[in-house]
């Protein structure tokens, strides 16, 4: 599984665009979590099959 | 100090006439007022409702009407349950005056049933930022030694009943967070099956993935408390019309029989446990098959696939409920919280959907493991509490957690103890279960609590 990279610059455009005021400091402090989260967003986006249906609801009943 | 009652033992004795709810009380107020100042466990103490609750529970114990086993029972409440006139804070600036006008679902329940309400109950913020040293209050100290973590998020129920200060609580389950604190508090904790109790009027973290649940000292307690909450509120969109089961039902008739499946790379290779930790787990099982269980190891995907799905969704769920107070309250947030939460925004909508497309894999492969199972077993912490100073702010995303694959699933687990590490701190272990098959958890608890000596061991603090 490859990991996308994120950078300080990348990470600030991200959080702008989220509308977060975060102060470039603040920034730079949160730069290690978003590298912990693109290695899980690398772990759920190993392929599928075309035809895995999203879990919009899952069946609690199944046994 | 007197000695600490189970709700089991409590509840026969008020029935019986044997001990007075408003004495129970007095008791549990008095020793709040001893040891919580050194455990942060309260956000508030609510002595007079207390007091009232008590009066009215022995005015039913004297005119032979109680209403049950919760009847007279000291309890308090995490503080993201919405409790009518009773401030209600999520242990967050944000919410520091907030009042509301209504019980929670579960909270009218447990008055219903004559519970007596000691207060609200620390907790990290919106059940999730902590511990932080930077919100109004501080967090909770673990009563094994106040140096340590009590895990999170319901900290302050974890910590409670662990130091006797009440002897049931509530807490809410989106990534563990009545099995974490559960596990390093040395308690017992179950998270049911998603949709089975009502989570109206909890403030929420992550929807799909919220669950609220009762911790206790005991299993049987547990039980005994998920029975006073359980059932179906057409003001939950996740609450199942099911029929509640007698969670008490199968407690006593031992393990024989069973079929037990250990996970056993979750806690060896994928997120090595303390020895303890294996320890104990192994012990436990040796107690199962000597005691006619069938037990054998089983495969699923590792754990990080569980952990990945589970944390991206919640983080895109949680962000999505506080964005608007991020973008104009964003100082008033703790660092930890805000700064976790902010995380949502470095992934797409194509990244949710495939998690959540991973997720039915998911739920399908722990389906199908479990068609030949009655019981799933796993770690619940990874080993004893660390310093609650050594607690990272990426700590809860950086290795795989043993509690998210049923937060995932939507199934039942239980987190019980299983004696104590080199530090003293307890260590633990998880069953899991089937959907809608609690009673079978309990009694395979209850058969491994009353078969060994860790309900016997309080903290130094509390003896």
């Amino acid at each position: 599984m490859s990991t996308p990279p994120i950078d300080e610059a990348t990470l600030r455009v991200l959080l702008v665009r989220a509308g977060l005021p975060h102060s470039p400091e603040q920034v730079k402090a949160i730069l290690p979590g978003a590298e912990i989260i693109q290695r899980l967003i690398a772990r759920v986006n190993a392929p599928l099959p075309r035809e895995a249906e999203p879990a919009l609801t899952f069946d609690v009943e199944q046994k | 100090m007197s000695a600490i009652l189970t709700i089991a033992e409590a509840g026969k004795q008020i029935a019986a006439k044997k001990l007075s709810p408003v004495e129970l009380t007095k008791t549990h107020l008095d020793r709040i007022r001893k040891l919580d100042p050194q455990l942060n466990a309260f956000l508030l103490v609510t002595e007079e409702r207390a007091l009232a609750d008590a009066r009215a529970a022995e005015a039913r114990q004297m005119s032979g009407t109680l209403r049950g086993p919760l009847d007279g029972i000291p309890i308090a409440h995490k503080d993201i349950y919405n409790t009518a006139g009773i401030r209600t804070t999520a242990h967050s600036k944000l919410l520091e005056d907030n009042v509301p006008t209504r019980d929670a679902h579960t909270v009218k329940k447990w008055a219903d049933a004559g519970t007596v309400m000691l207060g609200k109950l620390s907790t990290h913020e919106f059940a999730f930022g902590g511990p932080s040293f930077d919100l109004p209050w501080p967090p909770a100290r673990n009563p094994w030694n106040r140096e340590h973590f009590t895990a999170g998020s319901s900290s302050g129920t974890g910590a409670a009943i662990a130091a006797g200060l009440i002897l049931g609580g509530t807490g809410s389950d989106t990534g563990g967070s009545i099995r974490g604190p559960a596990a390093l508090c040395g308690i017992a904790g179950i998270k049911p099956t998603y949709g089975l109790s009502s989570r109206a009027g909890i403030l929420p973290l992550a929807f799909s993935l919220d669950h609220a649940g009762p911790m206790a000292w005991t299993s049987e307690d547990c039980a005994l408390l998920l029975q006073g909450m359980a059932g179906h509120d057409p003001e939950d969109p996740a609450s199942v019309d099911h029929p509640v089961a007698n969670f008490t039902a199968e407690i006593g008739k031992g393990v024989k029989g069973l079929r037990i499946g250990v996970v056993r790379h979750f806690f060896e290779t994928d997120h090595r446990a303390s020895d303890a930790t294996r320890a104990g787990i192994d012990a436990a099982m040796d107690f199962f098959r000597k005691e006619g269980a069938e037990v054998r190891d089983i495969t699923l995907s590792p754990a990080a696939e569980y952990h990945a799905v589970g944390y991206l969704l919640m983080i895109n769920e949680a962000f999505t409920l506080h964005a608007p107070w991020m973008r104009d309250r964003f100082k008033d947030y703790g660092e930890l919280f805000r700064d976790r939460i902010a995380l949502a925004a470095t992934f797409s909508g194509a990244d949710i959907v495939q998690a959540t497309r991973r997720r039915r894999v998911l739920c399908r492969e722990m389906a199908t493991a479990m068609e030949d199972l009655d019981i799933i077993v796993s770690a619940s912490q990874p080993g004893e509490a660390p310093r609650i100073v050594d607690v990272a702010k990426w700590a809860n995303m950086e290795k795989p957690s043993f509690t998210m694959p049923c937060n995932v699933t939507g199934f039942p687990a239980i987190s019980l103890c299983t004696g104590f590490g080199q530090g003293g701190l307890p260590v633990s272990m998880q069953l899991s279960g089937k959907p809608f098959t609690e009673p079978t958890l309990f009694r395979a608890a209850h058969a491994y609590e009353t078969a060994t000596p860790w309900r016997n061991k309080r903290p130094a603090m509390v003896r």
